[in-house]
């Protein structure tokens, strides 16, 4: 306190000109009020960890370990798949063979209708069917639910991430979900729609069975298909120009025989600038013709084929599809706000403007890191080929590249470039709708591989490695070396402690990223006063304190109104009688 | 040649389609799996079947019910804002009656007659179930427990349930009512008609939501606001009557002028020395 004297008058000597202590004390008050440069060391708040909830395992899928090997079911081989989360190979037989050609038993261990993919008709005698009737149906996943807060048929992109998805599924049979008791979708009924392939030369009806409550239509983008089918009616997939949206109870067929081949797609084209995005499109592969060629027909959730075609087999080890999107958050939400499907409508035709939208959330094959992880891994021996086809399903251009290697882009939009001008890089760029069939070559060359590792792949279009803008998420994922993944298909990572990145609350922005890293008082832990639930305790301190202001300045008007009422009592006692004599005689 | 032999095969195929209206009857089809679960190739299916076992604490089958329920579109006309229906949402049975249920899906899609709650140890996940893509038929027997209860019964299609295809069979008397059953129950979760832009709920925080029920100023606060004030009332009076001359106020108004002068040009000068290390090249030029 003396030095805060000695301080002041030394700075502010004039003030001793004021004669009258009062009268310099209240300068002084208002200098001080006026200059807030006291020097004073106030203790800052110290560092808090947060302690955010349960974190989930790495893998939690349940699947057996005999769905991870390679294996051979109703004739049918299929590769191993060194994931968490591995397709299930009774799925694998049923999409290879058709739902007509397998045993009740293998097709009871599925979710398949037992009408969703018949073959049949060798009809050029080369061991392999020719006539393939594929049955589509469209579904609601993220739901609302008229009953309950929480949504139904649920599928999480990221720990407690449920944005709205529309997709198109193989027709299904029973649940929809896994059992009465859980809210969980079933495994075929996920994002985001699943790759289709079907063989060069192939008659092919997709049948889709518009099982959603809108109007819905498939597009078949870049796949050789007659405008017309052969009672004249639209085969091309657009209201506009093409023949009826199907509306929902309704069904139609597409009918399709490919002369070309390639990685081409397939999307619903009602109000298209909303359903594209709510996730009604899909990778659609037309496999050269070999004989004895039955291709997978549907690749359920992308990644890994694990039965690939006689000609991918002829050049490559293993083949990927790797769908990439990118999501609106408020676009999602629309069909979580009402359950009236005019309500929902109107909202998504009328009221929502994707010219003033950004996207939110990024993943890979339905999912964002560290789910990413459990599944998309591209696990790779050295010394190989792997086909890997990219689709860009972003409502903007992406920048693809993989840590350790620069792969050889081999076709663009379904059609192949001249061998010697082919384009060796680390970055390939896709504009929205386009695909890029990329050869991965693990040969150590310090060229096409650095070598052995986990390497990431990652958009390199910032926002894509986050999720709602918390990094690091989004739909990065890995480059795995056997060596480098344990045989439960988790990867042998050495940097930091992965559990926060499986909680919820890191991706509610509730933990603080850097807390954990390092020495162990976390430096970069939250400072205490404005301590963990920050979003929680923030709002009500700063709506607090007026609220604590306003009750005593009206206390402190109250007293200084009745001290002065108390002194001028005579003025207002004689006020008061005149006024009472006034009523008296008017009344 | 092949594109030949496929095109006549598309064709046929189309006309096939277009003539295959009638409603296809898919009891004859069906394929006996064991457990009461039946299913055929084209999607028919039949689960949780029970022609003859007795439920706990039924002696006989107190009544043989028979209904037929339609499904489909049609049936959502009624009840503005669904997609998807059937032509009955509730059924009444006795406790103990065997009931048979025609199940007629005019969709060409598929749909389910589900119901959910059985005794587990009698139908598998405690369910009786008919599907079928249609249009098209399908029938199955099942028998109601002794006691009574309300029984949910959906399509579980994804958003069947919430867009219509919701109803309820009762076992005697009953027991609760479902929600949102169209025509005979409200939702738990009313959608809003006031034309407003549609939102999604915002979670709201308890904290918020406590400051905002406290619309009275705190009884606390004001009585310690009110003894300050008389305290301080006279006192104040008593400094203002006692100092605040017009030299004094005078005095101390002319040093604060110097005083914000005196820190104005310092400020000034400041800002000018970090516009020069900022700007080197604007400050040459000017």
């Amino acid at each position: 306190m003396r030095n805060m004297q000695g301080w002041i008058s030394k700075n502010y000597s004039f003030i001793k000109g004021v004669k009258h202590a009062p009268m310099r004390l209240l300068c002084l008050c208002l200098l001080v009020s006026v200059s807030s440069t006291v020097p004073a060391v106030t203790p800052l708040p110290p560092s808090q960890k947060v302690t955010s909830g349960q974190a989930e395992p790495f893998c939690n899928s349940g699947a057996p370990q005999e769905w991870r090997e390679a294996g051979t079911l109703e004739g049918i081989s299929y590769q191993e798949s060194r994931v968490c989360d591995p397709d299930n190979p009774a799925d694998i037989a049923a999409f290879v063979k058709g739902t007509n050609n397998i045993s009740m038993e293998t097709l009871m261990a599925t979710n398949l209708a037992p009408d969703a993919i018949t073959m049949s008709d060798d009809m050029d005698g080369d061991g392999d069917p020719d006539r393939i009737v594929i049955k589509l149906e469209i579904m609601e996943i993220n739901g609302h639910s008229p009953d309950a807060p929480e949504n139904v048929t649920t599928f999480d992109i990221a720990p407690g991430i449920q944005p709205s998805f529309w997709v198109f599924v193989p027709k299904m049979r029973d649940m929809s979900t896994k059992g009465f008791g859980s809210p969980e979708a079933n495994a075929l009924l996920r994002l985001p729609s699943p790759a289709i392939r079907i063989e060069q030369g192939d008659v092919v009806w997709l049948v889709v069975e518009n099982t959603h409550y809108f109007p819905h239509a498939i597009h078949l983008h870049g796949v050789d298909h007659p405008y017309m089918d052969r009672r004249g009616e639209g085969n091309d997939g657009v209201g506009q120009t093409g023949g009826m949206d199907i509306m929902p109870g309704q069904t139609k067929t597409y009918v399709i025989n490919s002369r070309q081949t390639g990685s081409m797609y397939y999307h619903c084209h009602v109000q298209s600038h909303t359903h594209i995005p709510m996730g009604m499109a899909g990778l659609f592969i037309i496999e050269e013709n070999r004989p004895n060629n039955w291709v997978q027909t549907f690749n359920i959730g992308d990644g890994q084929v694990r039965h690939p075609s006689v000609a991918v087999l002829e050049h490559y080890a293993q083949e990927y599809d790797l769908h990439f999107q990118s999501f609106d958050k408020e676009l999602h939400q629309i069909p979580q706000t009402a359950n009236d499907v005019r309500l929902v409508a109107k909202a998504m035709n009328q009221e929502y403007d994707i010219t003033e939208s950004t996207d939110d959330y990024y993943t890979l094959n339905g999912r964002a890191f560290p789910y990413t992880l459990r599944e998309s891994l591209i696990v790779v021996d050295p010394d190989k080929k792997v086909k890997l086809r990219v689709l860009n399903g972003h409502s903007e251009g992406m920048a693809l590249h993989i840590h350790g290697h620069k792969a050889t882009e081999t076709h663009y939009d379904g059609v192949a470039q001249n061998p010697v001008a082919r384009v060796t890089r680390d970055v390939y760029a896709l504009a929205p709708a386009q695909r890029v069939d990329l050869e991965l070559d693990t040969h150590d060359d310090g060229l096409h591989s650095y070598g052995s590792g986990l390497w990431i792949f990652h958009d390199h279009v910032e926002n894509a490695f986050t999720t709602d803008g918390m990094g690091d998420g989004g739909s990065l994922s890995l480059v795995a070396y056997r060596e480098f993944v344990d045989e439960q298909g988790t990867p042998k990572t050495q940097g930091m402690n992965l559990a926060p990145f499986f909680t919820k609350e890191y991706w509610a922005r509730k933990h603080p990223v850097w807390q954990d890293l390092g020495e162990d008082w976390a430096s970069f832990g939250e400072p205490e006063s404005t301590a963990a639930n920050s979003k929680n305790s923030k709002p009500s301190v700063a709506a607090n304190q007026p609220e604590t202001g306003s009750g005593f300045n009206f206390g402190l008007l109250l007293g200084l109104s009745a001290y002065l009422a108390f002194l001028k009592r005579a003025v207002i006692g004689a006020a008061i009688k005149t006024l009472t004599l006034k009523f008296k005689t008017t009344s | 040649m092949k594109r030949k032999i496929a095109y006549i095969f598309l064709t046929l195929i189309s006309g096939l389609a277009v003539a295959d209206q009638d409603i296809v009857d898919h009891n004859k089809l069906l394929m006996d799996h064991g457990y009461g679960h039946s299913m055929d190739m084209a999607g028919g299916m039949v689960m949780g079947e029970n022609k003859d076992r007795l439920p706990a604490g039924c002696d006989k089958i107190s009544e043989e019910k028979q209904f037929t329920v339609h499904a489909g579109r049609e049936y959502a006309k009624k009840y503005p804002g669904t997609i998807f229906g059937f032509d009955q949402h509730q059924w009444q049975v006795k406790p103990c009656a065997k009931v048979t249920v025609e199940f007629i899906n005019e969709d060409r899609v598929r749909h389910q007659w589900m119901m959910h709650g059985l005794p587990k140890n009698m139908y598998n996940q405690g369910m009786f179930h008919l599907e079928i893509t249609g249009p098209a038929k399908i029938t199955g027997t099942f028998i109601a427990p002794s006691d009574d209860k309300t029984y949910l019964v959906h399509c579980d299609i994804a958003q069947h349930m919430e867009k219509g295809m919701k109803g309820q069979l009762v076992v005697g008397k009953g027991s609760a009512t479902f929600p949102s059953i169209p025509g005979i129950s409200d939702p738990v979760i009313a959608d809003n008609y006031d034309g407003k832009k549609l939102e999604k709920a915002v979670e709201v925080l308890p904290e918020a939501a406590a400051v905002s029920g406290q619309e009275s100023l705190d009884v606390g606060t004001v009585l310690s606001g009110t003894a300050v004030g008389l305290v301080l009332t006279p006192l104040l009076l008593w400094f203002y009557r006692k100092y605040v001359t017009i030299e004094n106020t005078k005095k101390c108004m002319a040093k604060l002028l110097a005083l914000s002068v005196r820190e104005g040009k310092r400020m000034v000068r400041l800002i000018m020395a970090i516009l020069k290390v900022a700007f080197p090249d604007s400050t040459k030029a000017s």
